[in-house]
């Protein structure tokens, strides 16, 4: 939630231009001054979906941000940014009166009417598709760089992604060592388990951290009896962090019915990473496949 | 129909020709009665004889499978409900009103059929009056006693018919949540109504006493059948007696009226003991 | 204190200086509604429709926000006669379509076409496809309104424990089916699902406004025709019939309309709770239970309050927003239980 101060300008001051305003002399006369900043005064951003806010954010067209929805959580100064709320319960009154000049989105915002609206009022509304690979990434990012006016950012940006990406991606590569299969808990309750199936972007991380996903056979996120975790004797289990926060600690997480069972259980593997940096597909997806096969690889080695 | 044609002919109010009905296992009737304007006439009988049932048909509450019922000589089932709401007016056992609402807007609904009703206010009122419920006006339902809305409900009843000449008012224990005294002035409220209109009255009374007294006939309901009809005099006490499977007894008031009473001295043979009586 | 009776013949709002007072207090929160929100609004931007070039925020005013308050006004007062209707049937103040299941029936039905409409054989044609989900949803709230009045009729009649309880059965029937829809649809379909059961005044336009308007006016003449019969009603059924009130008819035309009304709003704003119960009720306590008032005044309450609630729900968190159900909700969950507290002598 914001304050709304309106001084009679069309364009309202977000939080940040609020914040800009009390940093002091030095930076307003800077960001009044320079070239770059007045070009940033005509390009206003909204961001929904945490992995383009990243993406913008990497390609240093942050000043261009007017307001981010409730999952740009990365990097932190996004979380400081005007709050245009959950994806999928946007307010077209409320984006237009941040002023913006773009509407950035992946396939969750909503509702449809909204956008709908918001391209009348005359604003661009682009929906970036996140097709869990990492060439969409660079596909996002090349795109993101054209409509911020970053092209330059973006191709660089794209070449050491793709560097980066090659290291990890060969790293993995080379374990010598068979697959674990891994069971991704989305959340949890006392009785079920929301576990992914296939098409799933926790399935495409582990496809690429060489890993097999231990459930196969359906798609999407899926609710899960505790028979069929048993059934399908996964050798780790992985987490979000919020939701191994949620449980408590790990030992908690082992009671949920069936997981003591599996192989993952009896030997304690329990992984729990970063939701956006596991799940979002950003800048950081090299990061999170290192990480992710680092932890991976720990866990089987411990066990 | 015309009505002017009715009283010329003077046709009989009602008529009931072997109506019968089956509800469940429980058969109801054959009923067979005639009713004319101006007639007063009680239904008696043991609980769960059928009085309510036969009552419901008369009014058309519930469809006769067999037989044939007729209100002023033409089929009920001919008649729209709105038709019959002019000719007959049915108090029921008991009434629920939903929603509290005020004493006069319930009086109100017994003519809430007419499109036009240019003397409703006025009607309202004096029928309100005419139940002794003039001092329950501007009240809700849901704050009144049961005798409270029992007046109500009779006010109701008055309403409904009260411009109107040779109705039929079918009442189902109408003073039942009464007190003693309130009783014996609505009776007479009735009767004078009834009169005033050359309505009938058509009602389920529990009190001997009271159907004997402000009645011209009884009839005799049990087990589902009509067993009898009979001049509410003191000759009707065997036919109660046998109805009800008690001893009744009869007192002369010193102003001249019989009271029926319960006898518990059931050694002597009842009707021999009854009919000396009777007959002293 | 002695209230003077009058001669009503018709549903009317009240007399000639009550119904000016209803106008002003109407245009006026209109007008109110219409001038708070994220974006500030200034006198030109009124004036933009008569103007030829369009100003900063016309936009905003014409085609978000006032379409946005009327549809809140005109929904609101559906809810409201709606709920008025279906406790005037059901002759209970606790009978809230909501309750009883109706709304959640018109999502179910309108979550069940959207996530199986494309694997039925045919297709149809563009011209409908607006009005598939409308049609929908007031096929399902038609069938939870035909099935509890059968079921109130045959299994528990009268009782109103019986009617609320079966509510609760549907609810849960519709609730499962609305699950089942969430379990078997793709993503695409979820996100157009999350928004029946959050509910939204979001997809306002001048299409719904005109389509909710033209409701509101049905309604109400309708209204006009059923309030005198629908007091009838409350002595009971067999005392309706015997006043000369075809009760029959009266039934399937009320149900008509509440269906109609119900699966409108659903279908349009999501699933509303509570101002169907809160309105009538509220209309009740202040001008007492002749229906003829109460009808045509639950449609200025509930319109009134549904604003308030939208209101706050797009100004409270700006430039984010909440979804208006959620104000409904706790507005409605307390008043229901000082209602239940209240009647809680005839329940059973």
């Amino acid at each position: 939630m914001t304050s709304a101060h309106q001084d009679g300008q069309p364009a309202l001051p977000s939080r940040r231009a609020h914040l800009q305003q009390w940093l002091g002399l030095g930076a307003m006369a800077l960001a009044g001054l320079l070239p770059h900043g007045a070009h940033a005064a005509n390009r206003r951003l909204i961001c929904v979906g945490g992995a383009l806010t990243e993406i913008v954010y990497a390609l240093g067209a942050s000043a261009d941000l007017a307001g981010v929805d409730t999952t740009s959580l990365y990097p932190p100064a996004a979380q400081s940014l005007p709050s245009v709320g959950y994806a999928r319960t946007l307010s077209a009154e409320g984006i237009l009166a941040l002023a913006p000049s773009m509407v950035l989105a992946t396939e969750d915002a909503g509702p449809s009417t909204v956008l709908r609206q918001l391209e009348n009022a005359g604003i661009a509304v682009h929906i970036l598709a996140a097709n869990h690979q990492f060439e969409g990434l660079l596909q996002r990012i090349q795109k993101v760089g054209e409509l911020t006016g970053h092209a330059g950012e973006a191709t660089e940006l794209q070449t050491r992604l793709r560097n980066e990406w090659q290291m990890v991606r060969t790293n993995v590569e080379a374990h010598p060592a068979a697959s674990p299969r891994v069971l991704f808990i989305l959340s949890h309750s006392m009785s079920q388990i929301m576990v992914a199936g296939q098409e799933t972007s926790a399935d495409a991380m582990l496809r690429y951290a060489g890993a097999r996903n231990a459930m196969q056979g359906f798609t999407g996120f899926k609710p899960l009896t505790p028979e069929a975790v048993i059934a399908a004797q996964p050798d780790i289990i992985l987490l979000t962090d919020l939701g191994l926060k949620a449980a408590g600690s790990k030992a908690a997480i082992l009671k949920l019915p069936g997981l003591a069972q599996t192989p993952a259980g009896r030997k304690q593997r329990i992984v729990s990473m970063e939701t956006m940096l596991l799940l979002g597909f950003g800048p950081r997806l090299p990061l999170a496949l290192k990480e992710l096969d680092r932890s991976l690889q720990s866990a089987m080695q411990a066990g | 129909m015309n009505p002017a044609t009715i009283n010329l002919i003077n046709q009989p109010l009602l008529v009931m020709e072997a109506a019968s009905l089956r509800l469940g296992r429980r058969h109801f009737g054959p009923y067979t009665l005639t009713l004319h304007a101006g007639e007063r006439v009680a239904v008696l009988g043991p609980s769960g004889a059928g009085k309510s049932t036969l009552l419901k048909l008369a009014a058309r509450e519930l469809h006769h499978s067999d037989g044939h019922i007729s209100l002023l000589g033409r089929d009920i089932r001919h008649y729209s409900l709105r038709e019959m709401s002019r000719r007959r007016a049915v108090l029921a056992q008991t009434t629920h009103v939903a929603f509290g609402m005020q004493t006069e807007l319930v009086v109100s609904l017994g003519r809430a059929a007419l499109e036009i009703d240019p003397h409703l206010t006025t009607i309202v009122h004096s029928a309100m009056q005419l139940a002794h419920a003039a001092h329950l006006a501007g009240r809700k339902m849901d704050q009144l006693s049961g005798g409270e809305q029992a007046r109500i409900h009779l006010a109701r009843i008055f309403a409904q018919l009260w411009d109107i000449e040779q109705g039929l008012v079918m009442m189902d224990e109408p003073l039942a949540a009464l007190d003693p005294g309130l009783q014996g002035e609505l009776l007479d409220s009735m009767q004078s109504y009834a009169e005033a209109r050359g309505h009938a009255l058509l009602a389920i009374l529990h009190d001997i006493n009271q159907a004997l007294h402000a009645f011209d006939r009884l009839l005799l309901v049990n087990n589902g059948q009509l067993e009898k009809q009979v001049n509410a005099d003191l000759h009707a006490l065997p036919a109660l007696q046998s109805l009800y499977g008690i001893q009744l007894g009869s007192l002369m008031t010193p102003d001249g009226q019989a009271v029926v009473y319960r006898q518990k001295n059931p050694s002597l043979s009842p009707r021999a003991q009854t009919h000396n009586r009777l007959n002293s | 204190m002695r209230i003077p009776f009058r001669l009503i013949p018709r549903a009317h709002w009240g007399n000639k200086w009550q119904v000016v007072l209803l106008v002003a207090i109407t245009v006026l929160a209109l007008a109110l509604a219409s001038s708070i929100g994220a974006v500030s609004i200034g006198w030109r931007d009124w004036l933009s429709p008569l103007q030829a070039e369009s100003t900063g925020n016309s936009y905003v005013l014409w085609q978000l926000r006032v379409p946005r308050t009327l549809l809140a006004l005109f929904a609101g007062g559906m809810l409201g006669v709606a709920g008025a209707l279906a406790q005037g049937l059901f002759r209970n103040p606790l009978a809230d379509p909501g309750l009883l299941g109706v709304n959640s029936g018109a999502a179910c039905a309108a979550a069940l076409t959207i996530v199986f409409a494309d694997s039925l054989p045919w297709t149809l044609p563009a011209g409908l496809r607006p009005w598939l989900l409308p049609l929908a949803a007031f096929a399902g709230a038609l069938l939870v309104c035909f099935t509890l009045d059968r079921v109130a009729r045959w299994i528990t009649p009268g009782s109103i424990a019986g009617l609320l309880l079966t509510g609760i059965a549907l609810n849960a029937i519709a609730v499962a089916v609305l699950g089942l829809c969430t379990y078997l649809s793709t993503d695409e379909q979820l996100r157009s699902l999350s928004f029946w059961t959050l509910g939204s005044l979001a997809g306002a336009g001048w299409t719904i406004v005109g389509v909710a308007l033209l409701m509101l006016l049905m309604a109400i003449w309708q209204v006009r025709r059923l309030a005198r019969a629908m007091n009838a009603l409350a002595l009971g059924e067999a005392a309706a019939a015997h006043v000369g009130i075809e009760v029959a008819t009266l039934r399937s035309r009320t149900i008509l309309i509440v269906a109609l009304l119900v699966g409108a709003t659903v279908a349009w704003c999501g699933m509303i709770s509570f101002i169907s119960l809160i309105a009538p009720h509220l209309v009740r306590t202040l001008h007492g239970s002749d229906q003829r008032r109460v009808l045509p005044l639950s449609i200025f309450f509930g319109g009134l309050l549904l604003l308030i609630a939208d209101t706050l729900a797009r100004t409270l968190a700006t430039p984010a927003e909440i979804p208006v159900g959620i104000f409904t909700a706790l507005l409605g969950g307390p008043f229901f239980l000082m209602l239940l507290n209240q009647t809680r002598e005839r329940i059973g």
